[in-house]
């Protein structure tokens, strides 16, 4: 029996019908139709389909949908701005942070939490590398990823943020 | 559609969207209640049908893979919406933690730092961020793996927990919890509410210490926790104990009845550590090899110890 999920999906109040048994990761992708949400190993070992859930990264094919009746849940689409990319998105880019593209969008999300709650304290590779650590890149680019967080911060102490 | 023993598993399309993920999960109905009698009172309702879940990390790929089995007609009871499950509190010198408190608030809580650090340090080394910010310790409990990492830190630290059904209450050590692989002494209709735990002496130091088959997000191969109170030179209280090395997570009490009395020597260290690594018997899994295991037992207590020493001078 379908129910309804009412939650904030990237800051738009949204209501869908859902499968008490399916998962954020599954009505993201489906019925929300947030295909930067990735599935890959669906256990919470890859971080592919990382979001936030008022406002803390959680793996989204870990997060049963019916639990989120309420909260708001961010994807990377909601960095986007009138069609802009947000300027972590250009770090990423700018820094070659990006290789495939495939854990990106929730490199993203986990760095945009990261960024945010850090303020102005400067982010160390220690840090950074520490709380990436549940967001698996195959393509080995870490090093890149890691500078395009610090220069992400950058931007964001610069007052180009949003 | 048959697993690998030939057992049925539901198998679902979801209505409106085509089938996506591994396994798909099972129909089923989702509880949210917000108080403790509206949980007791749907467990009463829908008796063995009813699974008590936290922050699922554990429960959706147990569900997905065919590890958890269950009839047709399943309801989930969420619990991290009950607000007395969702706190931190210290009552002198009890800590006592909800079971619907995430790892996170675990890790970041000034109150278990002070409290119970050691149980800190495990949970920090304990999957990923995005995994700690949904999953709670009643759950790692509860679902009593042996290589669950807050099980050697409560067990050094003489923690107990609270079990609750329609009958009461009943305070359980974690020591005598777990019964085997997936086990513990839970029976059907009850639930955990509470963990506690004394807050450590000022005489006393722990440490944790656990090896994976990588640095960050990985089950330990093997995981120990020690516990050393010194008086006058010597060793005056001692735990000891492992994960992953035996059906449970375990308490090595005739390695830490060694120690009373002994100032901790490297002599006496690596006797220490030698008696806890043969007390236990580990499996040789995918992870790693029963050798190994006892082999790094060994070592993780040899670390352990010298660290509460170096802690303790």
């Amino acid at each position: 029996m379908k129910i309804p999920l009412t939650f904030v999906l990237n800051n738009q109040e949204t209501t869908l019908m859902i499968d008490p048994g399916q998962t954020l990761l599954e009505v993201l992708r489906g019925q929300g139709g947030m295909t930067s949400v990735h599935r890959s190993c669906e256990e919470g070992e890859c971080g592919a389909c990382t979001v936030l859930l008022d406002d803390e990264p959680v793996n989204a094919c870990l997060v049963l949908a019916a639990s989120v009746q309420g909260a708001s849940v961010m994807t990377s689409e909601g960095l986007v701005k009138d069609g802009t990319p947000h300027p972590l998105m250009k770090a990423f880019t700018d820094e070659l942070g990006i290789q495939c593209g495939f854990c990106t969008p929730g490199m993203l999300m986990n760095a945009y939490a990261l960024i945010r709650k850090a303020g102005d304290t400067e982010l160390t590779d220690a840090v950074i590398r520490k709380t990436l650590e549940g967001n698996l890149c195959r393509c080995t680019g870490y090093v890149n990823i890691v500078k395009s967080v610090k220069t992400a911060q950058k931007l964001k102490m610069a007052g180009e943020w949003w | 559609m048959s697993d690998t023993n030939g057992n049925r598993t539901t198998m679902t399309t979801r209505p409106g969207g085509s089938f996506i993920g591994s396994r798909a999960m099972p129909e089923l109905v989702y509880h949210a209640p917000k108080t403790l009698p509206e949980l007791m009172d749907l467990i009463k309702i829908h008796g063995p049908a009813a699974r008590i879940v936290a922050g699922c990390t554990d429960v959706i790929p147990s569900i997905r893979t065919g590890r958890w089995r269950f009839d047709p007609g399943l309801h989930l009871v969420d619990i991290t919406k009950i607000n007395a499950l969702n706190q931190i509190e210290t009552h002198e010198d009890m800590l006592k933690i909800g079971a619907g408190v995430t790892l996170t608030r675990i890790l970041t809580s000034p109150d278990v730092k002070g409290f119970c650090p050691v149980l800190a340090r495990a949970v920090e080394q304990m999957a990923s961020l995005q995994v700690r910010n949904t999953a709670t310790m009643g759950g790692n409990l509860c679902m009593a793996s042996p290589a669950a990492d807050t099980a050697p830190p409560l067990l050094v630290s003489d923690a107990t927990v609270i079990l609750q059904d329609a009958r009461g209450e009943t305070t359980v050590p974690v020591a005598d919890f777990f019964t085997g692989p997936g086990r513990s002494v839970m029976t059907p209709g009850q639930m955990m509410t509470h963990i506690c735990i004394p807050k450590i002496k000022d005489q006393d130091s722990a440490a944790f210490l656990k090896i994976g088959t990588r640095t960050a997000v990985i089950i330990s191969v093997v995981s120990a926790a020690v516990r050393i109170g010194m008086a006058g030179g010597v060793c005056e209280s001692a735990r000891i104990a492992l994960g992953s090395v035996a059906p449970t997570p375990v308490r090595v009490t005739a390695a830490e009845q060694f120690l009373s009395g002994k100032p901790l020597d490297d002599q006496v260290v690596d006797a220490c550590a030698g008696m806890a690594a043969s007390a236990v018997s580990p499996i040789t899994d995918l992870r790693a090899s029963a050798g190994y295991r006892k082999d790094v037992a060994k070592t993780l207590v040899k670390r352990c110890l010298m660290a509460c020493r170096k802690d303790l001078t």
